[in-house]
């Protein structure tokens, strides 16, 4: 059985779906057969940082309505061939998904595949709860600030209400803190939430700490996921989180502000 | 004659009962203070029945009344199975005599007017063993079973404990709501709202390890965080003295 993920937050801009693509990836590196769908209906997303928005035909929604096969919609990644991108539909909305078919195709899916990872849409509404439904793991993405703790918080309630294995009685999802964009730096000067005070709130284990990167932007624009860059903080961080995910024990890096010296300072390390 | 603005209706209560087995106040109070410091809030304001079976009529019914009020029971009236001279002369002085509804004796009028909590002469009576005082005390006029929940109670999340006492063993976040219509014990942060005593209880309590709620009430009377600076952050039991909100620190 393949594991399904969510990488979801409530809030919106914080990164869901620069963590899912840096996580599919990081997940197919490692050699696991990964497929990313974009559930955000009507915002598709996930094809630009994927930087495969040129190779859409056919999408989700066409799936679900029986107009394409999977086989035809599923986009093969073209530097890691293990993983596959289902894209999301630009021109039509959230409604086009129901709870029936969208468990037909993350079956059909979970035959082919070792990790479905499914990226949310912001918000709690149908869009949202769709992609947490069917949700064995749930990585809750969250910016260190109180507007996103309290969306995070909001999230796991619908988690453990409002998804399949709630319904169903079934043992809870397992839930992941990825605190994204944060800046020890401003955590020191009190202008944002420590990882401490963050994990206070929600009480749920941290899996990673994404610090705030002028490479996170770079690689969006590129269409080259920013686990690819294995030089930068936040593609260092992805990497810690997927080896987290596959059950090793990581010391978080990034938590404390740098102390430049006057070299690194020159040449912008 | 207006008629309509008022009605008697009979209803059963179950009353805390207090058995005297000696006439000597100095002793009683001795006993009292001893029980009475084991839980000084379970005792508050409880109303009580003394029973008087055992003692003869040189008991000072008024002293017994004194008694029991200096220890913030509210005093109801007497009880048990005495002569008719005994209850005579208890009404004489102006107190209720109450009939268990296990008590073979006639009914006898009952004056509430002068009480807090209207009583019945069929009142419910709490048996007892051969204590001088029962073991167990109805702490409040009713006894409220616990309703646990274990984990967080997320934003956007409410829960009633109806007719309960709700536990919550976990925090409750911010843009939470916990409602009880008896106490809210909190094993982690309070930081959304709690609402006890919802259904008018006068006696309920809150309880929580980390006070930083939103709001907390109790029988209808509320704080918003900024009254609640005192103990912000801290353990703290919120309760009600009279119409007003009291916090004290919980350790």
């Amino acid at each position: 059985m393949a594991r399904i993920i969510v990488v979801t937050s409530g809030k919106g801009g914080v990164g869901k779906t620069t963590s899912s693509a840096a996580i599919g990836i990081g997940l197919a590196l490692k050699g696991h057969k990964v497929v990313l769908i974009d559930f955000d209906i009507g915002l598709r997303n996930l094809d630009l940082i994927m930087g495969c928005e040129r190779r859409v035909v056919y999408d989700f929604v066409n799936v679900i309505n029986g107009e394409a096969t999977l086989n035809q919609a599923l986009i093969k990644d073209k530097r890691v061939s293990s993983l596959s991108i289902l894209p999301a539909s630009q021109t039509r909305d959230k409604d086009a998904l129901n709870k029936e078919n969208v468990g037909k195709v993350l079956e059909d899916l979970g035959e082919r595949f070792d990790y479905i990872i499914c990226d949310s849409p912001a918000g709690i509404e149908a869009g949202a709860m769709m992609a947490l439904y069917y949700a064995d793991e749930a990585i809750v993405t969250t910016n260190p600030e109180v507007s996103s703790v309290r969306d995070s918080d909001r999230i796991l309630g619908m988690l453990s209400s409002r998804s399949r294995r709630a319904e169903l009685g079934l043992e809870p999802i397992k839930e992941h803190l990825l605190l994204t964009r944060y800046s020890p730096k401003r955590v020191e000067e009190g202008e944002m939430l420590s990882v401490e005070d963050v994990e206070d709130i929600l009480a749920i284990p941290l899996l990673g700490v994404i610090p705030e990167s002028q490479a996170v932007l770079k690689a969006s624009n590129a269409g080259e996921p920013v686990i690819l860059d294995t030089e930068s903080d936040a593609g260092k961080a992805y990497q810690d989180v997927i080896d987290r995910l596959l059950g090793e024990t990581v010391e978080f890096r990034f938590l404390l502000a740098e102390k430049k010296g006057i070299l690194s300072r020159l040449f912008g390390g | 004659m207006a008629d309509g603005s008022i009605e008697f209706k009979g209803s059963s209560f179950t009353l805390s009962v207090l058995h005297l087995k000696t006439e000597k106040l100095a002793d009683l109070r001795e006993d009292l203070i001893k029980k009475v410091a084991q839980a000084p809030d379970f005792f508050y304001l409880v109303p009580i029945i003394v029973d008087i079976e055992r003692v003869d009529n040189s008991i000072d019914y008024q002293g017994v009344k004194l008694l029991v009020e200096e220890f913030k029971f509210t005093f109801v009236g007497f009880t048990g199975t005495v002569s008719k001279e005994q209850k005579k002369r208890i009404r004489e002085l102006g107190f209720s005599f109450v009939n268990s509804a296990n008590s073979s004796a006639n009914n006898s009028v009952n004056n509430t007017a002068k009480v807090e909590t209207p009583v019945n002469p069929e009142a419910v009576v709490q048996a007892s063993a051969q204590e001088i005082i029962p073991a167990e005390i109805a702490p409040q006029l009713e006894l409220y079973t616990d309703k646990i929940h274990r984990g967080q109670i997320r934003s956007g999340q409410q829960i009633y404990a109806k007719g309960q006492n709700l536990v919550i063993i976990g925090s409750v976040s911010a843009g939470a709501e916990v409602i009880a219509d008896g106490n809210i014990h909190v094993y982690g942060s309070l930081r959304g709202r709690a609402i006890a005593g919802a259904k008018g209880h006068h006696q309920a309590q809150i309880y929580c390890q980390n006070l930083e709620a939103e709001l907390v009430s109790i029988n209808g009377n509320y704080w918003l965080s900024e009254s609640m600076e005192q103990h912000w952050s801290l353990p703290a039991y919120i309760h009600l003295s009279d119409t007003e909100l009291v916090s004290s620190k919980l350790i």
